[in-house]
């Protein structure tokens, strides 16, 4: 069984009701492991929606979702969040760090929920700023970096576990477009080195083009799924 | 997530987040100090009358009788009371006579604060109204029977006209009669000017001599405890009534316990007045509490979310939040009996010059109370964020 195997995926807001939004209008899927993945879509389309799907940071209205095997789309809430902190690494366009906490604190969080102790940690969490190149920045505030910066950190956070899986949402959205590069640089050299799966939602063409396989998502469905090669952008 | 690790991260949000930590506590401290000051003092005044009238010595019966043209009951009351056995304490005739009393040149006439009230009793009469020998003796029976002239001063009047010489031997003058001072009483009240302690007792044989009487009409029983005064008072009074005869004479029978009783029901009503008070301050403050943990984790939903994102149970979650609750609110708790305690001893030394101390049970309870409080409301929005699905959690800002 592939890492991500998904079966017709219902996502459907208010259902029944005359503003219904089928926002996920039966998606099948299935991801192999070590892929490097686009996902690209006109505004609307139902890609953050799929995305949120696949990582289990919300649950279908209908359909089946495997997930390295276990089935994602009836487990409870723990199990849930059990799977999003060993399997996933998530990097949002708002970059999502805790404002409180700095840069070092913000990539342990992930290794606290998974219990691991105060020592192995910090080591942990240092090594992955410093893979984001912020070595020097572990103690910043995010309030005091620059947004290029507060991604790293976020990408940091994302690696630090070691999933077997990154999906990031835009990430690159809220950045200009050389510091734009250098994350997605981050994400290649992740993808080359470890062979981490990854997710990507982008609307930049040319972003899309340095992935191997890219997926169209229109009105809610898959309307182009091919390597990079075959696909006119 | 271990116990340590929440306990770090709890600290850490608090002192992230200073000023809502600090109006948290406020509200707390605020509420927990009012109660515990308010009650502590309503408290410590009641205990401070108490202690007066005990000072005074409580239980005391006043008894007055005449029977007109009659003989003196004084004999058949003591006999009477003397009968009741371990119900009476002690009986004495107890009644007034006028100064002054003069040593060389002083005279208790020209007392700043009032002359001292001289009584005419028995050798029961310190025991009836707490006083107790410093100084020389006390009246002795031989004293009564053979109507000695002997006087015993009470520490106030002793101080005044003999200053710090020894009064015992020292002959005073009271009323014209030479008179032996045998004995000085301890001071009952010393910090009160219009003190117990001005006053002077001689043998109540001397009526005659003293008030031109032979008849004693009015006395002082004194019961064993304050359960017995009610029954001893009522056996008095019936005693009294197959003495005398109504129509050719009077009696009356009087207890001091009514009075207090009075005051201490005046008070319990004043602490329950004072204490409502408190207790909606408390309430208040609560509120606040409440107010400020709602918004706490409404401004913190996206935390949450983000929390959950990265793989946060719902019991870490709640964890967190139960102990950042308890702890901002436990300290607020403890500052707040800290407050309550010192302004207690403030307000009781300013209000009752004399050292009160906080009713224990009542802090432990102002301080569960607001501590329960702001966990309750700090737990509860935090539970029902818990349970939201991260992306909208993370939607929140
Ligand atoms: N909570 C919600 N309630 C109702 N409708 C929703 C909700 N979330 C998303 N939608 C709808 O679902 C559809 C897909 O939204 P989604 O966010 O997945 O789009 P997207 O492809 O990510 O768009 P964008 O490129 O602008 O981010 C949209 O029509 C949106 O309005
Ligand atoms: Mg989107």
């Amino acid at each position: 069984m592939n890492l991500i195997e998904m079966e017709q995926i219902y996502k459907i807001y208010h259902e029944g009701l005359e503003n219904e939004v089928r926002a996920l209008n039966g998606i099948d899927l299935s991801i192999g492991r070590g892929e490097f993945v686009a996902i690209i879509g006109a505004s609307g389309s139902g890609k953050s929606t799929l995305m949120n799907v696949l990582g289990c940071l919300d649950l279908p209205s209908r359909g089946t979702y495997h997930l390295n095997g276990k089935l994602a789309s009836s487990m409870t809430d723990d199990e849930l969040s059990h799977i999003r902190n060993v399997e996933i690494g998530f990097i949002f366009q708002g970059y999502n760090l805790i404002p409180a906490l700095d840069a070092l604190e913000n990539v342990e969080l992930p290794l606290i929920y998974q219990g691991i102790g105060a020592e192995q940690r910090a080591r942990t969490a240092r090594e992955a700023l410093e893979r984001v190149g912020l070595g020097e920045r572990v103690h910043n505030y995010p309030s005091q970096m620059s947004g290029g910066q507060q991604q790293r950190v976020a990408i940091a956070r994302a690696i630090s576990t070691g999933a077997p899986i990154l999906m990031a949402d835009e990430p690159t959205g809220a950045l200009d477009s050389k510091t734009g590069e250098q994350v997605l640089d981050t994400l290649h050299q992740l993808h080359r080195e470890q062979g981490t799966t990854i997710l990507l939602i982008t609307h930049d063409n040319k972003v899309a083009a340095a992935a191997e396989r890219v997926i169209r998502i229109a009105d809610g469905r898959i309307v182009v799924d091919c390597p990079r090669e075959e696909i006119a952008l | 997530m271990n116990l340590k690790q929440s306990f770090r991260m709890a600290f850490k949000s608090i002192r992230s987040n200073r000023v809502r930590s600090l109006l948290t506590m406020l509200g707390i401290i605020i509420g927990v100090a009012a109660v515990i000051i308010m009650v502590s003092v309503v408290r410590g005044s009641n205990r401070h009358i108490k202690e007066y009238y005990e000072r005074m010595g409580n239980n005391r019966i006043t008894v007055s009788a005449e029977q007109w043209g009659g003989m003196d009951i004084s004999q058949s009351l003591y006999d009477y009371c003397l009968s009741l056995g371990p119900l009476v304490y002690g009986v004495t005739p107890d009644i007034t006579t006028e100064g002054p009393i003069i040593y060389r040149d002083k005279s208790t006439g020209d007392m700043e604060n009032g002359s001292p009230s001289i009584k005419l009793g028995s050798v029961q009469y310190s025991l009836c109204n707490n006083f107790q020998i410093a100084r020389g003796r006390d009246l002795c029976q031989m004293d009564i029977q053979s109507s000695q002239q002997v006087i015993i001063l009470g520490a106030r009047t002793a101080q005044y006209l003999f200053n710090y010489q020894n009064p015992v031997g020292k002959t005073v003058l009271l009323r014209g009669h030479p008179f032996e001072v045998v004995g000085v009483y301890q001071a009952k009240d010393p910090d009160s000017e219009y003190s117990m302690d001005n006053m002077a007792v001689v043998p109540y044989t001397l009526n005659r001599l003293l008030n031109r009487r032979d008849t004693v009409d009015s006395f002082t029983v004194r019961a064993s405890s304050s359960e017995t005064t009610a029954e001893v008072s009522s056996r008095v009074s019936g005693f009294l009534k197959g003495q005398i005869d109504t129509e050719r004479g009077y009696f009356s029978v009087y207890s001091e316990n009514q009075d207090m009783k009075a005051s201490d029901d005046q008070n319990r009503m004043m602490s329950m007045v004072l204490g409502g008070i408190a207790s909606i301050s408390l309430l208040v403050g609560g509120i606040g509490i409440m107010n400020i943990m709602l918004v706490t984790v409404t401004e913190r939903t996206r935390e949450i979310g983000i929390r959950k994102a990265i793989g946060a149970k719902r019991k870490s979650i709640l964890a967190q939040f139960l102990i950042e609750a308890s702890v901002v609110c436990g300290v607020g708790g403890l500052l707040g009996i800290a407050i309550g305690v010192a302004g207690t001893l403030v307000a009781g030394q300013l209000i009752l010059r004399a050292v009160v101390l906080p009713d224990l049970p009542m802090s432990a309870g102002a301080f569960l109370f607001s501590v329960a409080m702001g966990v309750g409301f700090g737990i509860y929005p935090a539970a029902k964020a818990s349970k939201l699905q991260p992306v909208v959690a993370l939607r929140a800002d």
